[in-house]
């Protein structure tokens, strides 16, 4: 039976055109993958079957949710067939949730809108159907509110709303896509079994083809709001016959070509001892305070000349925290940080500014990243502050077009504001900022995380190259497995403030020692070998 | 510099398809100009009593009548004006000049001492209802024009201090000033080269209301006896003047009231129209 | 949920102790020797004297001082110089009048503001909201006391429906106090009700933009339900300030009102004294009225925490 039937879709926002010609279709138990990149169209694709699309916009074409022409039907019809034949949930987890209402009362209240049956017996319904989604009510009582849930049980219970009624159709636009790879597994496996229990149809938005590989039976590729290809995964993956899907399949698979040239002999590039970093926590009691958290606690490492070094871990385990302390950014409780053999930091007293011009940064954001009312020349020009006898004139703008030509923009670009660059080439700005002053290390902090996977590729063989041309170290940190592996030669795993496994890149990754590191492994989608 | 003039000429555009932003800035322009010229020249001597021709009704030669001393109302709106918009002006230049320094200070050293007292003092300046700190103050050092300002100028300086401390403690958070400081930057130079500019245009449009609401409160406390002191004309003494004439001559309480009004929503709607045109999001729905 | 009580009651106990330091130097150190400010420049020597002994000025300020504070604590606050009665009894029926003006204006400002509000955000972009746009942009510009000289014009000058000013005094029975209070409460309370409209109106739109609003679109509420069960009660929660602040504003606001009115409350009361420089009677009034603001506060502070689980678990 078909579930949902999309024919020649066409989506125009204002007068910007959006989406073109999208045929999909999905069975019941059927899982539809739909992939792209940022700006694709996908998600407004998913908001033209809820008809819940922005208000300035028009579509054409014929959508059938559960053989109901959506096009035909009245407000009032489209309400009650939202939640009841077909159910939505989105991205983040933080904010889908309504703060001042408890979660038991969120899920209650799909049951009682479409007025399926009483008050009390909604109740008994959410109850059960938190256990359906691995909430137990024992532990996690219906009574709570969001803010007291994390990230993966906030999307546990959206999943409950959303199923409530047994939908036929089940849409989830990047639903793991904020969660960590554990809590991403288990969310995959709790939508695949209950797509199979319910023989409902599920389409999958993602941005990530290793997700998608592993968990839908047909794919749609999308780029620039049309479906480039489209047929069943296997086949989309063995016969790639659209260049962008290839394209896309090899930069999600990237690794760039390094030969690294590392120097084990003398001081190393950065070396942490024993650091600890502690934030105060708010009081819980009146009498008593409470014990400091331990964020980082008695983390050693060093890093060599020319190394590039990996340090993942999911979120809250302290990676930033100590990226933060290894910049100085915040004072240390214990231990000491040095910078080719100098004391940089260490408890007790401030950081020793000489040392600073050692080590540079690169942020996960590239919108945040720089002041807006700067032009690009005195944004990468800003490190130059922390050189005495800093070069002037002649000399300044030669180092500024130098560090742009070498992250591969021009001398031209220089005049220019932030805002009129890409999110790829602001990466580029941030490193070229790193790079001015030539820093033995670059701390590079998820620096290629919100990056679509193309511009990513191209990110990543930017940074091997100027690490071997210029024999920089990095402190690669992120949360993303793949990523790591195909960039760095050593790895740290952390967890709960500590370095629970370390060693060369390849080691760690195919014969894992730590149990947690053999857990992330585990969980971390991978693209499927699929023989050409 | 051709970015910089791309962006001007594109918020001139934006400024010329605003017109709630135009009606702002005509007669905020009016007002201004009216106090400026009434330096120069005003119809009839604001000052100068005539009691043959007292309470007229509008005319060609009196365009808004004439009060209870026969003085001709029309100058001494103008001459009002002056009054008006230079105790605002003064009023909520203190509030920036103290206010913006101290909530800049403040964000920069979180927690410090200097924090605590300026967020303190904030509450216990927000627990005087405006008009009472004022009364107050008025009362121990007479009314008087000064007076006014001093009492409306202290009570902005907590609005500023809060709103730039607020805005600044979130800018700290961002990343383009976590690379200030991987560059060596101190928190004084990040405060003036990377936090105010970024509080520029909130300051501006908080400003603007600001001002708006030191007129309010001029008016008020002039109405009360406690703002400038006579023969010096100002809207808010016309209007308390008016009250006694009120069924015999209404447009004595008209007129004044009118230029209160207007100069205020002139300034309300300049304000909103700057927001509106500083917000990017606006911006690019309009484009 | 205790400890945030505790936190937000010590802090209403600290801003008031500072604020009776701040008001105790401005009316008893500033005008240096209050008993010949209160007298005139060319008063009687000897009777000066004797007012300084009355007033205890001749001891310490610290001692001065504290039997102020603790003379309030019991209800004390001295005898007024020029009535010759207890403070405490010109305020208390002064009281009577301010406080059920204050009231009345905050019940209208919300009555009137939350349906403009909710109406205006709802039908976004529709001449209804372009109403209230309009209309409210008009009363934040309106002076108050203009307002009220406009409504006594119309109402008490040329329609005789209510008195142009005065109070008949709640003996008269309860209608005729309220009717007395009714225009000056609608000068009071519209240009507020403007302000609070406005608040409505963008809290709820900030809110009908938030992604748990689509989330209830999802499950299949309509666009009113949606409204009415989750946006409404997120985006009151900033709106409860303003509700907080309005109090401080309309008791401020009454002070100047109740003088184009001749009402007779704590604002005439107060402007006698200033001209008469009954400094005792000043300061009191004002200490009062900044008591009741602080009190305010602290009630709003916790309906924060009733409206925002958040608040509830986390103190700040």
């Amino acid at each position: 039976m078909t579930v949902l039937s999309v024919r020649d879709l066409a989506l125009t926002i204002g007068d910007t055109p959006i989406l073109h010609d999208i045929d999909l279709e999905v069975k019941a138990g059927e899982i539809l993958g739909i992939v792209g990149e940022s700006g694709s169209g996908k998600s407004l694709t998913a908001l033209s079957i809820m008809q819940l699309l922005p208000r300035a916009s028009r579509w054409t074409g014929g959508i059938e949710v559960a053989g109901n022409d959506v096009g035909k039907m009245s407000e009032k019809a489209l309400c009650s067939m939202r939640g009841r034949d077909v159910a939505m949930i989105f991205q983040e987890p933080m904010t889908a949730l309504n703060p001042v209402h408890t979660i038991g009362h969120q899920i209650a209240e799909t049951i009682l809108i479409h007025g399926e049956c009483s008050r009390r017996q909604a109740g008994e319904r959410a109850a059960a159907l938190m256990n359906r989604v691995g909430l137990d009510p024992e532990r996690i009582s219906p009574n709570r509110y969001p803010h007291e849930l994390s990230g993966g049980q906030r999307q546990r219970v959206a999943i409950a709303m959303a199923i409530a009624l047994r939908p036929k159709l089940l849409i989830a636009d990047e639903p793991t896509t904020a969660l960590d790879v554990t809590t991403q597994a288990q969310i995959l496996d709790l939508l695949r079994s209950l797509v199979r229990q319910d023989r409902m149809g599920l389409v999958f938005i993602t941005h990530d083809l290793a997700v998608i590989s592993n968990l839908a039976d047909r794919i749609a590729v999308m780029r620039e709001g049309r479906v480039v290809e489209a047929g069943a995964t296997d086949e989309v993956f063995r016969e790639m016959r659209h260049p962008y899907t290839r394209a896309l399949f090899s930069a999600s698979a990237h690794v760039p070509d390094r030969s690294p040239v590392i120097k084990r002999q003398g001081e190393p590039v950065l070396a942490v001892r024993d650091v600890v970093r502690e934030y105060p926590r708010p009081r819980r009691s009146l009498f008593q305070a409470a014990n400091p958290f331990r964020a980082v606690d008695g983390v050693s490492l060093d890093i060599r000349y020319g190394e590039n070094v990996g340090l993942v871990g999911e979120s809250g385990c302290g990676k930033s925290t100590l990226a933060r302390a290894i910049l100085a950014l915040d004072r240390l409780q214990q231990g000491e940080i040095l910078i080719n053999g100098q004391t940089f930091s260490e408890a007790g007293s401030g950081p020793d500014m000489k040392q600073r011009a050692g080590v540079q940064v690169v942020f996960q954001d590239p919108y945040a990243s720089f002041n807006p009312r700067h032009p690009v020349r005195r944004l990468i020009a800003e490190p130059l502050y922390l050189i005495e006898n800093a070069p002037e004139g002649a000399e300044r703008e030669a180092r500024i077009v130098r560090a742009l030509e070498e992250v591969g923009l021009e001398a031209s670009d220089a005049d220019k504001y932030i805002h009129e660059f890409s999110g790829g080439q602001r990466q580029r700005i941030a490193i070229a900022r790193a790079l001015i002053i030539e820093p033995s290390l670059i701390v590079l902090d998820e620096a290629v995380s919100a990056l679509d996977v193309s511009i990513r590729a191209q990110i990543l063989d930017l940074l091997a190259g100027l690490s071997e041309r210029l024999g920089i170290s990095y402190l690669f940190i992120s949360h993303d497995l793949s990523v790591v592996r195909s960039i760095t030669d050593r790895v740290l795993v952390m967890r709960e403030g500590r370095i629970v496994e370390e060693g060369p890149t390849e080691e760690v990754f195919l014969a894992p020692r730590h149990a947690y590191t053999k857990m992330l492994i585990a969980a971390t989608p991978t693209l499927r070998e699929r023989s050409a | 510099m051709s970015v910089a003039s791309r962006q001007d000429t594109g918020f001139v555009r934006a400024a010329l398809g605003h017109p709630a932003f135009l009606a702002g800035l005509a007669l905020t322009a009016l007002f201004v100009l009216a106090a400026l010229i009434s330096f120069l020249w005003t119809p009839f001597d604001p000052e100068k009593m005539q009691i043959a021709a007292k309470l007229q009704s509008p005319s060609a030669e009196h365009w808004f009548g004439t009060d209870h001393f026969g003085r001709d109302v029309f100058s001494m709106l103008m001459v009002g004006a002056r009054v008006s918009i230079a105790v605002a002006f003064v009023a909520v230049g203190i509030g920036i000049g103290f206010g913006v320094p101290l909530g800049l200070y403040a964000a920069a050293n979180r927690h410090g001492l200097i924090d605590e007292i300026v967020m303190r003092g904030n509450d216990l300046i927000f627990a005087f209802p405006s008009l009472l700190l004022a009364i107050l103050i008025t009362a121990v050092f007479g009314p008087g024009a000064v007076n006014a300002i001093i009492a409306i100028g202290i009570f902005n300086i907590p609005v500023f201090a809060r709103l730039s401390r607020g805005a600044a403690l979130s800018l700290w958070t961002r990343e383009f000033i976590l690379a200030a400081r991987v560059a060596g930057k101190g928190s004084t130079r990040i405060s003036v080269e990377h936090i105010l500019p970024n509080l520029m245009n909130l300051l501006i449009v908080q400003g603007t209301i600001q001002f708006s609401l030191a007129v309010l409160a001029e008016a008020g406390l002039a109405y009360v006896g406690l703002g400038a002191q006579p023969p010096t004309p100002s809207w808010g003494r016309m209007l308390a003047e008016a009250q006694t004439f009120i069924s015999l001559a209404p447009h004595m309480a008209l007129f004044p009231g009118l230029a209160i009004v207007l100069t205020v929503l002139g300034l309300n709607l300049l304000g909103d129209g700057l927001r509106d045109l500083h917000d990017p999001r606006l911006r690019r729905s309009r484009a | 949920m205790i400890l945030y009580f505790l936190r937000r009651l010590t802090a209403l106990l600290l801003t008031m102790f500072a604020a009776s330091i701040v008001v105790f130097l401005v009316t008893e150190i500033i005008p240096g020797d209050p008993a010949s400010f209160m007298m005139g420049i060319n008063a009687d020597p000897q009777a000066v004297a004797a007012l300084r002994t009355e007033l205890g000025l001749d001891q310490p300020v610290a001692t001065r001082y504290l039997a102020w504070l603790l003379g309030m604590l019991q209800g004390d606050f001295g005898q007024s110089y020029t009535y010759k009665v207890p403070v405490s009894e010109l305020v208390g029926d002064r009281i009577m009048v301010s406080l059920p003006l204050t009231l009345y204006a905050l019940a209208l400002s919300t009555l009137i503001a939350f349906p403009a509000g909710v109406i205006s955000a709802a039908r976004r972009n529709t001449t209804a909201d372009f109403a209230v746009i309009g209309a409210t942009q008009l009363g934040v510009a309106i002076p108050n006391f203009w307002f009220a000289m406009l409504l006594v014009l119309a109402f008490a000058v040329n329609l005789h429906w209510f008195s142009a000013g005065g109070f008949p005094g709640w003996d008269a029975g309860f209608l005729e106090g309220m009717k007395a209070l009714t225009l000056p409460a609608v000068a009071l309370a519209l240009p507020q009700a403007s302000i609070l409209a406005r608040v409505m109106r963008s809290s709820l739109l900030d809110t009908l933009d938030e992604d748990f609003v689509r989330t209830a679109r999802a499950k299949g509420l309509t666009r009113s339900q949606t409204l009415w069960r989750h946006a409404l009660r997120n985006a009151l929660i900033p709106v409860l300030t303003i509700v907080g602040l309005q109090f401080s504003f309309l008791l401020a606001g009454g002070i100047i009102i109740e003088n184009v009115f001749y009402l007779p409350g704590l604002g005439r009361l107060v402007f006698q004294a200033i001209t008469q420089r009954d400094l005792i009677v000043v300061r009191s009034v004002i200490i009062l009225l900044v008591f009741a603001v602080v009190a305010v506060t602290f009630l709003v502070d916790m309906a924060y925490a009733a409206a925002d689980p958040r608040l509830r678990r986390r103190p700040r």
